[in-house]
């Protein structure tokens, strides 16, 4: 018999609102926006919700169930169900582990920009000026002021991954402030987490009604919005934006992460997630298409204004030239006066035709930004030219700290719950020894994206790291759960927890629609890997001064991550396949 | 004789200009544009020929700043090419001898000096009265002893240490006083009756219930 009964939540709002503040994260914010903007706006909505209903849902449903039916994290849980899977929750460990890594970096930075806003002038509206204060830096007259501040004094970037340079230490204390902050909320597991979620997950939202308020009052917002919400529907015959609903659904929900698992390992027996699972999908969904019209809003503002700082120039330019008094030229009949001067003094408007811009507002909302980039630069040019714009830099760094926080409470749950489920580690170590461990480990190798190259290993991590093994993990749960394990057990079972037998709409996707389209997603990504030949990122160029791609020297090289990532996901196919013909069962039973 | 006169005098009226306009050059001078509806937009003044003696006397002033005193006066200030646009040439005549210039860089440093007096007297900025020419020195960043992104780091850095802090330390307490309780239930007191006659048992599983999950609250 236990000694301790397994914790718990103290109420099943806590598990809803942990599951809500995991699920809505940055990618919310700023990754849903740009596939909106890239594949027709308003109609990118119509594959998005079908594959919510298809995909989303039953995969959230499934691994919540699993989590409450065998009341471990996710190594127990699928070790459980099958002595040879044990490999399989590990796999889901190891990828939170990368997550944990260089997902608290973010915080970091949000941290750094944090603090930063804390002036009466914010330090990435002007660029700075240099010794003999007769013009600005030439890195930052080339570039513009918040690229320069992200790139140079939030990052101090190198040109390439080899180039290390040292750990920048403003950004390695915020790093640690970051997961100082975290291990305060999970010290003492799903007792301090529980309280935590009331502020983390509704916190977010209350910034985001102000920011909307605040955006759609913007000049030039409506812009924006009009220009997102105008449906091109030729783009629903692009399979790539079929591709991109069914990826952002997955990784937006976090599955596979074991994360879900979990949280739902903390649930009471009979607590009713087939409700709950409906309302975190749709919750986070809604939360993604809220955040998209705040940040098109936002875009709106931003290219409105860059549209008329362009008019204005060119309104000076034409002024300067031709001597012509103030009131005759205004922004609207900049054009009438250029052809009428190409009439009258074709070679003065030949001499100074290099100069000449043609400013186009959806030229400026054409450029779509996402990761990073938007949240970073793209907004804080934004908010620099709000007024009170130290007001709004607060509450929307904090903002993406609090998104940011409550991803990673569950991404570190995901790991801490399958290792306090190691008896041997659960009786030589207290909860807050093993969290403090844990923590401390994660800190430690996360100082490695702190120093001058760190956002290039922050890239790779990104977009190779977990990708590619969490299709793989999730497809391998869904065939587990309904082949292996059986449906007609796994009915069973959530008879016995809800009362009440799964609809037939849910057998039907678990059986089939989802997994065949989680198999289509990855061999689209296999497709894709070795048709893209090496894999790049971009490399910020210091004499050009913007990003070029670079390709990523693979081979013999023993420190590079991608394949070290891609050999422990196979390692652990490796491991399962081994243990299958071994047949050694893993360690653990209920 | 009186003809004579009249006609050296017709030609002298007409050369003094002559001669100033030819020393009013852009290239020994300095053009200056101003963008005053710009700047003030309803506020804007109207730009005439009491607001050009104006400027001559303010270029006056600063060349006098500069200089330390040398009496230099709006005449010394000759204005030349008026444009539409409000914009102009002026060269600056040594007040000594009015035919000879004064360097370009002498002018030049003149304005830099009080460039700030000038803009002021006109209700405009370095970007909307501009000397082509002469860039504008920036603002020289602000200096603090400590920076303020530190400050804020170090207020919110010592609530979490403090927030950690409290919490290992009751949860260490709270170990201490459940330890020291179970220490007291051994030695019997409290209700350590009802421990001690259930010890023997399967700890406190109660057989009746047959499946305790349905009822067990945690």
């Amino acid at each position: 018999m236990e000694k301790e009964s397994r914790p718990s939540w103290d109420n099943p709002m806590q598990f809803v609102l942990a599951c809500v503040s995991y699920a809505v994260g940055l990618g919310n914010v700023w990754r849903f926006p740009y596939l909106c903007q890239m594949h027709g706006g308003g109609g990118f909505m119509i594959p998005y919700l079908i594959m919510l209903f298809v995909e989303g849902i039953p995969l959230f449903y499934m691994e919540l169930a699993i989590g409450q039916k065998m009341r471990l994290g996710s190594i127990g849980a699928w070790s459980a169900i099958s002595p040879y899977l044990g490999g399989l929750g590990i796999a889901s460990v190891v990828t939170s582990l990368y997550l944990c890594l260089y997902y608290n970096v973010i915080n970091a930075w949000s941290f750094w920009y944090l603090f930063h806003s804390f002036q009466a002038v914010l330090p990435w509206s002007d660029c700075p000026v240099n010794s003999n204060r007769t013009a600005y830096l030439e890195e930052c007259e080339v570039a513009t002021p918040t690229q320069y501040f992200f790139f140079r004094e939030t990052l101090n970037i190198s040109s390439s991954i080899d180039e290390n340079g040292g750990v920048h230490m403003g950004l390695a204390l915020c790093l640690l402030l970051a997961w100082l902050i975290v291990y305060l909320f999970i010290v003492k597991g799903v007792k301090s987490t529980g309280k935590v979620v009331y502020f983390t997950a509704t916190f977010p939202y209350v910034v985001l009604i102000i920011y909307l308020i605040r955006g759609v009052t913007l000049h030039g917002a409506l812009n924006g919005v009009k220009y997102m919400f105008t449906p091109k529907m030729e783009q629903l015959a692009n399979p790539q934006t079929w591709i991109n609903a069914a990826t952002q659904i997955f990784f937006s929900l976090g599955l596979g992460f074991g994360s879900l698992i979990a949280f739902a390992s903390y649930n009471h027996h009979n607590n009713n997630f087939e409700n709950q699972a409906i309302t975190v999908s749709l919750i986070n969904s809604g939360t993604s298409i809220f955040a998209s019209i705040v940040t098109f809003s936002i875009y709106g503002f931003k290219a409105t204004f860059n549209y008329e700082s362009c008019l204005e120039r060119m309104r000076l330019l034409l002024m300067n030239t031709f001597e012509l008094a103030e009131d005759t030229v205004h922004i609207d009949n900049i054009s009438f006066w250029i052809t009428d001067l190409n009439r009258t003094q074709p070679e003065q408007i030949a001499a100074i035709a290099s100069r000449i811009e043609t400013c186009s507002l959806e030229a400026e909302l054409d450029t779509a930004v996402e990761g990073t980039g938007l949240a970073f630069i793209v907004y804080s040019e934004a908010i620099k030219n709000m007024p009170a714009a130290q007001l709004w830099s607060v509450l929307y760094f904090f903002m993406l700290l609090l998104l940011g926080m409550g991803s990673m409470l569950g991404n570190v749950t995901a790991i801490i719950t399958p290792l306090r489920d190691f008896k041997v580690l659960a009786h030589s170590l207290s909860n807050e020894t093993l969290n403090g461990l844990v923590c401390l480990f994660c800190l430690l190798l996360g100082f490695g994206f702190t120093t001058r190259s760190g956002n290039y290993w922050f890239t790779m991590f990104n977009e190779y790291g977990a990708t590619f093994s969490l299709l793989f993990i999730v497809l391998l749960e869904i065939v587990t759960v309904s082949y292996i394990y059986g449906l007609k057990r796994f009915e069973k079972d959530i008879e016995d927890m809800l009362g009440r037998r799964p609809n037939w709409y849910w057998k039907i996707m678990w059986v089939a629609v989802s997994p065949l389209l989680l198999i289509s997603l990855f061999v689209f990504y296999i497709l894709n890997y070795i048709q893209g030949g090496a894999p790049t990122y971009q490399a910020w160029d210091k004499d050009v001064v913007r990003e070029e791609l670079t390709q990523i020297r693979l081979g013999l090289r023993s420190d590079s991550e991608i394949s070290c990532v891609n050999l422990c996901a196979y390692s652990h196919i490796e491991m399962t396949v081994t243990r299958k013909r071994g047949a050694i069962p893993f360690g653990l039973r209920l | 004789m009186w003809t004579v006169w009249t006609v050296w005098m017709v030609w002298m009226v007409c050369l003094v200009p002559t001669t100033s306009e030819a020393l009013c050059t852009e290239d020994d001078g300095y053009k200056v544009r101003l963008s005053i509806k710009t700047a003030l937009g309803g506020d804007a003044y109207e730009w005439n020929e009491s607001e050009m003696f104006f400027f001559k006397a303010t270029l006056a002033f600063a060349m006098r700043t500069y200089s330390g005193g040398e009496q230099y006066d709006v005449s010394n200030i000759l204005v030349c090419d008026e444009t539409l646009r409000v914009s102009f040439v002026f060269v600056v005549t040594k007040p000594s001898n009015t035919s000879e210039l004064v360097p370009r860089t002498e002018v030049e440093n003149a304005i830099k000096k009080s460039r700030h007096r000038i803009n002021s007297a006109f209700l405009l900025t370095d970007q909307t009265l501009d000397f082509v020419g002469i860039n504008p020195t920036l603002a020289a960043p602000i200096q603090y002893d400590t920076p303020p992104w530190l400050i804020a780091f170090g207020v919110v850095m010592g609530l979490v240490c403090a927030g950690i802090v409290a919490l290992l330390v009751s949860t260490f307490l709270n170990k201490k006083r459940s330890k020291k309780s179970a220490d007291e239930e051994e030695a019997g007191r409290g209700n350590g009756i009802l421990c001690e006659s259930i010890r023997g048992k399967d700890g406190l599983f109660n057989q009746g219930l047959v499946d305790d999950d349905r009822l067990t609250k945690l």
